[in-house]
């Protein structure tokens, strides 16, 4: 066999494998590997938190939102969704609007995996794993209770049904996948529920970047005030205004150009490499943001018109555009910490609380308010007229409202006290008509049409203005 | 110039047999296609032995190489490097046959010669007839599926940058079109329609049989893209094939869905060594600049904008302001020059060709230019009579300088569009003026640093040994080193770098696939009339990438930028691979050149793939019938009458991720805690999309094959589409890739290539294509939009890149205000619901004509390429349309607003109701039909008596001018009716938004041989 020479070459070349089928993912593990140990737990939950910080939620979405939806700010520049929503006239297949229910649902999909998996490991202390669960079901009920009051609402003020309720992780597409909507109440009580899964397993606090016993009680407290337990709203706020070491801070500026003050209960930590873009929408072009929210000129000058308020400090002139900024997002490479629950809104809670609960307390609620306007370098209410229900009920959500420009309160406090229809009424715009929400309806946001169209047992469940 | 695009060509009648001798006198030359010939003969014992010399008739030259075979039996020897032979054969009855590539078979009996001298003739006819196809090459004449060639000829001198965008108009069914002006940018080529939803539709490249990378590497810059194919010089092809049906494509098995481009370039020959210099150097010039208004336009729009909204105007003195022309200020005269050298030649042992070329471009919008360095060395060794062995490689250098162009807002034409044209240049302190988040257009095209460097190899070596005549085995190894670095820096001058002091970035990508594959081809025939080629083959291969990028913030000064100056850094990695594994098969018949028929198949396995399906088998058959060579059919006029059908199942597995089928969790952060969280669900079942495609063709040859038509229809259905199907955001997860959905292309295709005047002084010479494809989405999962503000929509029963707007009828002339259709018809016109689909972007039908004229020593030739019933968006005009909504500029055509009753006109009165954020209007979608000169050529070859008379050994010179893209005939008001803006968002097709255009390019040029 002269040819043997070739035969065995040839067989080299053809024995060539098919190993090259079996190739691995460099940048990604299997999801079955995902939760299984104490340390790949912990990687979890800080995954976790960074759902929450996206810029789809916390990261700017769900604070400008609320804001330009209110009388505080505009959108200005040329991203319609939020132009959109400004006027009064979003549509369900609005791209922001869709990308905050997207991104709470991402949210809570990973809490589900991380409540589904973690009382699995065997190798973990029962301290550590209610210390993972415990912030799981908070950062759970946080999504819902976001969720509930955007696009289902308040009841008793306006609104039926509350969102989907998902429990279990996704892994894979099958008849579970479908969920249609549940009804306020039981959206709330999701809420709830979650909040006291939370509140068994978490106690004391230590860092306001980690969901915490303070964290659940503060969110119980706002809770409270959604579902008309007043009561309740006022012992929790007073829980956590007594029983941590919150403080409001002397300077108000610092609660933004500091991290992690005495005041702050909640807040998301960032840095420039894990950065978010709030700082890009609220700041003008000059300044090396995007420009789009400015502030309503009327709310500017309502806030002047209290010279000695230091909070408006934050704001500024922008020359170029012709259009006020709010400069509380100031840190380059979007490093600005977001405060999702501070110290002076457990004040203005138990203030609105201690009046609109059965036995009224005015003096505790004027003496709460005056804690935030004496920290703004403002005087007392007393002397100007500021005694009755009505108008101590006025006061704390104008003071809510300054206090908490572009935190993304405004809109949700205005439907959730039933006066937004009264107050978001001809609120000049800087590049186009006057606008007023004038349609109930739009009291809350849109089901996405997105999940509408994927999704058959919503089909007949839009929100009535956009049906 | 010689006509490769002939559709069918035959020889009139001749014998198959001499087709496989000359066949395998270049079987060295050919990818993997085995020429076998087995005969069964009686055994003579009256042995003769003759010898002789084989020269050329044109030059007296001896021939070298040429195969000599007595006739009917696998006997045979080859010329030497002096032409001569000597042989055995076994009766002085004997025949034989001298072959050799490029020149006529001739045969002739032995007689009582002993010394038998043959003058071969060289013959471009049959070098037509060759096809490409996987894995071999084809006659023409007995091919029975659908394939279109495009030849070195149709595409020389023609000043573009990439392959791709050189088939444009050149074959019938082949819709290409350029995403952008930008040079080295992004070509849309879509063979047959578009076959896939989310898997991928553009073809497979093979080049020199090494399936390539193709797409686009570079960095996102908002719809920018650039394209692989642009490393190849286009000087280096030979031909272009485009396989189209399946029978022509399923060798290519789970990837040839799409189509197959096989593109061969040149190699050596039997020739003293010939070096040809080609050069060539012009001017690019923009053909439409943006219409915008002028300074005092916009601010009279904007104050009757205002006041119409009932506000104060806002400017005093209209007249007075200033007019700042943008366009002019970054709008250019570039510059497209081009540089080759090539060398080829060879002796019986060794044949090389060698080149070296270079070009430039320059965009005709600041900065954005492409250059391209590239050697390339193709070599075949003559080892012995049995071994083969060679390379085919080629290196380039390309550097392309980017701009933030197409679907950018903050991009040099974004300035253009969006700065009112109100401003200066400078502000008073003479720094670039600024406004809102735009970049000023001065400032991006001057201070942007953004450099692309691609470092390709793509290279094979091959080994074919013959065992017997015929039974060939072929090994071939192959490298697509594809390395992509990018440096970025955005100076303080600019938005991106002015808030962090300067930012920069640096990034560096390998994609690197290897390919083995191991053929075996047996080509024999039984009896007089049953002629079998045979191929079976496995091929193996890999593709790894890796990027890694550095960026960095706060520099000291702009004189610094490189990352490591930065006091602010970041960096990452990440890498993916896949592999492909398979086996397939060849089987092709022919029964006395009449009845043919050729089988298929193709086993593919994938890494992509969940295990519950990780291989696919794809089949396909064609028959063909030759009804010319039938003895009943006498039509004197008809030289060719051949039927052909074809049906077979290719795969599609692009487009979606290497990892698409499993459960997967990525990393993420919180602060500085690493962190993890879901990224995709799981979805074991995933597999390959099957595209099912019938094709029927008919090849037509008059009067001696001086008229061609070739006919296809097909029909082409892909199911199991790779969709990433919506599911319930309330999942956590938007979207699932699943095999759901069902597509449907099916079209006409027709071409005419015609010699219409043959004679000593002069040839004319036509080319027409015209092609119809028609696309529907069958099935999907769930309706679902795509892009930006939901503009293209995907349902059932429309076809794909449908435009999904508020249908605007008109304005109403005695109030300005937009009249929109109810769809739902419920009295109201609501904007959440009434929106319909108001058109398309695919054309009702697309071609080119050619014509080519020597006259003597001048050759002229027109090129005219057409699109006819596809839908363009200018989106250009939603944005700079806005009616005073805005405070950014006007396109002229808001000048044609209502302003008093009766008016007539489609653009509203400027109020913000009229022009309010939610509306979609459809007077942007407009009528992208064009038919565009584009190439005009005329030439001088300078006569080979006077370059005699020269002597300075040149054999060859011509001189010529060209002209591309000349004119352009459509109603389209935008700068280019061909251009996709969004090309890197998946989906999307014919949409202009701060586009560079196409250049026009005036070149003249010299080609020289010695």
């Amino acid at each position: 066999m002269k040819n043997i020479k070739t035969y065995i070459l040839i067989t080299l070349l053809a024995a060539v494998g098919c190993d090259v089928l079996d190739q691995q993912p460099q940048t990604a593990i299997s999801d079955e590997i995902a939760i299984r140990d104490l340390k790949s737990a912990e990687a979890a939950l800080n995954g976790l938190y960074s759902q929450i910080q996206s810029t789809n939620y916390y990261g700017s979405n769900i604070q400008i939102m609320g804001d330009v939806t209110s009388d505080i700010s505009q959108s200005i520049g040329t991203w319609d969704f939020y132009r959109e929503m400004d006027t009064y006239v979003t549509s369900a297949g609005n791209l922001e609007n869709r990308n905050l229910w997207q991104q709470m649902y991402a949210a809570i999909n990973h809490a589900n995996n991380i409540i589904a998996d973690v009382p699995n490991i065997e190798e973990i202390t029962p301290a550590a794993r209610d210390q993972i669960l415990g912030e799981a079901y908070f950062i759970r009920a946080l999504a819902y209770f976001d969720l509930t009051r955007t696009f289902g609402g308040v009841d008793g003020v306006y609104g039926e049904m509350g969102v989907p309720i998902v429990t279990t992780p996704s892994r894979l597409i099958d008849e579970n996948s479908f969920p249609s909507r549940a009804s306020i109440a039981d959206s709330y009580q999701q809420v709830q529920d979650d909040l006291d899964e939370a509140a068994t397993r978490l106690s004391g606090f230590s860092s306001p970047n980690r969901a915490s016993e303070a964290s659940v009680t503060a969110l119980l407290s706002r809770l409270n005030l959604y579902t008309g337990d007043f009561a309740q709203a006022e012992t929790f706020a007073t829980d956590v205004i007594d029983n941590f070491s919150f403080d409001l801070v002397e300077d108000f500026a610092s609660i933004f150009a500091d991290e992690n003050t005495e005041e702050a209960i909640f807040e998301l930590t960032y840095n420039t490499t894990d950065g978010n873009d709030i700082r890009f929408w609220y700041f003008p072009s000059s300044r090396g943001g995007r420009g789009d929210i400015a502030l309503h000129e009327e709310y500017v000058d309502m806030v002047a018109s209290r010279p000695n308020d230091e909070r408006g400090d934050l704001i500024g002139f922008d020359a170029n555009v012709g259009a006020y900024y709010s400069s509380k997002y100031a840190k380059a490479g979007g490093d600005d910490n977001i405060q999702v629950i501070r110290l002076a809104e457990m004040y203005l809670n138990r203030a609105e609380a201690r009046v609109r609960k059965n036995t009224p307390d005015f003096p505790g609620a004027l003496d709460d308010l005056n804690e935030i306007r004496n920290r703004a370098g403002l005087a007392d209410t007393s002397g100007t007229g500021v005694d009755t229900a009505p108008e101590i009920l006025d006061a704390i959500e104008h003071e809510r409202g300054i206090e908490f420009i572009q935190e993304g309160h405004r809109w949700y406090n205005l439907i959730r006290t039933g006066s937004a229809l009264n107050v978001l009424t001809n609120i000049d715009r800087l590049n186009g008509d006057p606008v007023s929400l004038t349609n109930p309806g739009r009291q809350v946001f849109p089901i996405p049409s997105r999940d509408i169209d994927s999704n058959v047992n919503l089909q007949g469940q839009q929100n009535e203005a956009y049906q | 110039m010689i006509n490769r695009y002939k559709l069918g060509t035959g020889i009139p009648v001749s014998n198959s047999k001499n087709k496989l001798l000359k066949a395998a006198s270049r079987a060295w030359q050919l990818s993997c296609l085995f020429l076998f010939l087995f005969a069964f003969t009686n055994i003579s014992y009256a042995q003769v032995t003759v010898n002789g010399t084989v020269t050329s008739s044109e030059d007296g030259q001896p021939l070298p190489g040429v195969t000599v075979l007595e006739k009917g039996t696998s006997n045979g020897t080859s010329t030497n490097v002096d032409g001569e032979y000597e042989i055995t054969v076994s009766n002085t009855e004997s025949v034989l046959v001298f072959s050799s590539i490029s020149f006529q078979t001739q045969e002739t009996v032995v007689g009582n010669r002993e010394t038998i001298d043959i003058q071969l003739s060289e013959d471009l006819q049959l070098l037509e007839d060759v096809v490409v196809v996987g894995y071999g090459e084809q006659d023409r004449k007995t091919l029975t599926s659908a394939v279109s060639s495009i030849s070195a000829e149709d595409i020389a001198n023609t000043p573009s940058a990439s392959t791709d965008q050189l088939m444009q108009g050149r074959a019938a069914g082949v819709q290409v079109s350029a995403n952008s002006g930008t040079p080295g940018g992004g070509i849309f080529v879509k063979i047959r329609g578009t076959s896939s939803i989310s898997g991928g539709s553009d073809p497979l490249y093979v080049v020199d049989g090494i399936p390539i990378q193709t797409g686009n590497y570079g960095l996102g810059l908002g719809g920018e893209t650039t394209s692989a194919l642009a490393d190849i010089a286009p000087s280096d092809i030979e031909s272009i094939e485009i396989l189209k049906d399946a029978s022509a494509t399923a060798i290519y098995g789970a990837r040839a869905a799409n189509g197959v481009v096989l593109i061969t370039t040149k190699r050596g020959s039997f020739s003293a060594p010939r070096v040809n210099v080609s050069m060539y150097r012009g001017v690019e010039e923009p053909v439409n600049r943006p219409d915008l208004v002028t300074g005092p336009q916009f601010e009279m729009l904007m104050n009757e904008a205002a006041s119409n909204n009932g506000e104060a105007e806002p400017y005093a003195n209209p007249s007075d302001a200033i007019n700042t022309n943008w366009a002019d200020q970054v709008f250019r005269t570039g510059v497209v020059q081009s540089y080759d050298l090539t060398v080829n030649g060879g002796n019986e042992t060794v044949k090389y060709a060698v080149s070296g070329s270079a070009f430039d471009q320059d965009g005709v919008v600041k900065p954005a230019t492409f250059s391209r360095n590239s050697a390339r060395l193709n070599l075949d060794i003559l080892a012995s009579e049995k071994l083969t062995f060679g390379t085919s490689t080629t290196y380039s250098f390309s550097n392309r300088n980017r701009a933030r162009n197409n679907d950018n807002i903050t991009g040099v034409l974004g300035g253009v569009y969006f700065l009112p044209t109100n401003l200066p240049v400078y502000d008073s302190n003479g720094d670039y003026t600024k406004f809102s988040i735009f970049e000023n257009p001065v400032a991006a095209a001057n201070e942007v640093d953004f450099n692309m460097d691609v470092n390709r190899l793509i290279g094979n070596v091959f080994a074919d040994y013959e065992f017997m005549p015929g039974l060939t085995f072929r090994t071939s190894w192959s490298l697509d080193y594809n390395q992509i670095k990018e440096d970025r820096y955005d100076n303080t001058f600019l938005n991106n770098g002015s808030a962090v002091n300067g930012s920069a970035l640096s990034t560096v990508a390998i994609a690197r696939t290897w390919t083995v594959e191991n053929t075996l081809s047996y080509l024999f025939n039984v009896g007089e009339n049953h002629d079998f080629s045979a191929l079976a083959g496995t091929s193996v291969e890999e593709t790894t990438f890796e990027r890694t990028t550095a960026e960095g913030e706060q520099f000291p000064s702009n004189d610094f930028r490189r990352v490591q100056d930065a006091a602010v850094q970041s960096a990452s990695s990440s890498g993916t691979s896949s592999g492909i594994a398979s086996f397939f098969g060849r089987l092709k018949y022919e029964y006395d050149s009449k009845y043919l028929a050729t089988f298929t198949v193709r086993r593919d396995g994938s890494s992509r793939f969940g295990e519950n399906n990780q291989w696919g088998t794809f089949p396909s058959v064609a028959l063909g019938w030759v009804v010319s060579e039938e003895n009943f059919f006498q039509f004197e006029d008809i030289s060719e009458l051949k039927l052909r059908a074809s049906y077979g199942i290719t795969g599609n597995q692009g487009g979606i991720g290497n990892f698409q089928a499993r459960g997967l969790w990525g990393g993420e952060s919180y602060g500085d805690s690493p962190g993890t969280s879901p990224t995709q669900l799981a979805n074991p079942d995933l597999k390959w999309e099957t595209t099912r495609q019938l094709d029927i063709g008919i090849d037509i040859g008059l009067f001696d094959d001086r008229l061609n038509f070739v006919y296809d229809y097909y029909y082409k259905k892909t199911e199991d589409l790779l969709l990433a199907v919506p599911v319930p955001l309330s999942t956590g997860f938007s979207e699932l890739v699943q095999n759901f959905g069902e597509l449907e292309n099916k079209g006409m295709e027709f071409g005419i290539a015609a010699d219409i005047i043959q004679n000593s002084d002069m040839n004319w010479n036509l080319m027409f294509n015209i092609a119809g494809n028609r696309n529907k989405i069958l099935k999907l999962a769930a309706p679902f939009n795509v892009y930006n503000r939901d503009i293209y929509r995907y349902e059932e029963g429309i076809p794909m890149y449908s435009f999904y707007f508020h249908e605007q009828t008109g304005v109403d002339p005695a109030t300005g205000a937009p009249i929109w259709t109810d769809v739902d018809g419920d009295g109201t016109f609501n904007p959440n619901v009434d929106r319909k689909i108001v058109g398309d972007a695919n054309p009702d039908f697309f071609g080119g004509i050619t014509n080519n004229v020597n006259y003597k020593a001048f050759d002229l030739s027109i090129f005219f390429q057409y699109s006819y019933g596809n839908d363009q968006l200018n989106w250009n005009r939603f944005f700079q349309e806005h009616g005073g909504t805005r405070n950014t500029g006007y396109l002229s055509s808001q000048l044609d607003r209502w302003q008093e009753p009766g008016d007539q006109t489609m653009v509203p009165r400027m109020t913000s109701a009229n022009y309010a954020g939610n509306l979609r209007p459809s007077r942007f979608v407009e009528d992208g039909s064009y038919m565009r000169l584009k190439n005009a050529t005329i030439g001088y070859t300078v006569p080979i008596e006077f370059l005699n008379k020269l002597g300075a050994g040149i054999s060859r010179a011509r001189i010529y001018v060209t002209g591309q893209n000349l004119l352009t005939f459509t109603n389209y008001s935008g700068l280019d009716p061909e251009v996709t803006a969004t090309a890197s968002t998946a989906l999307t097709r014919g949409i202009e938004f701060y586009t560079m255009p196409q250049a026009r390019s005036i070149i003249g040029g010299i080609d020289i041989s010695f």
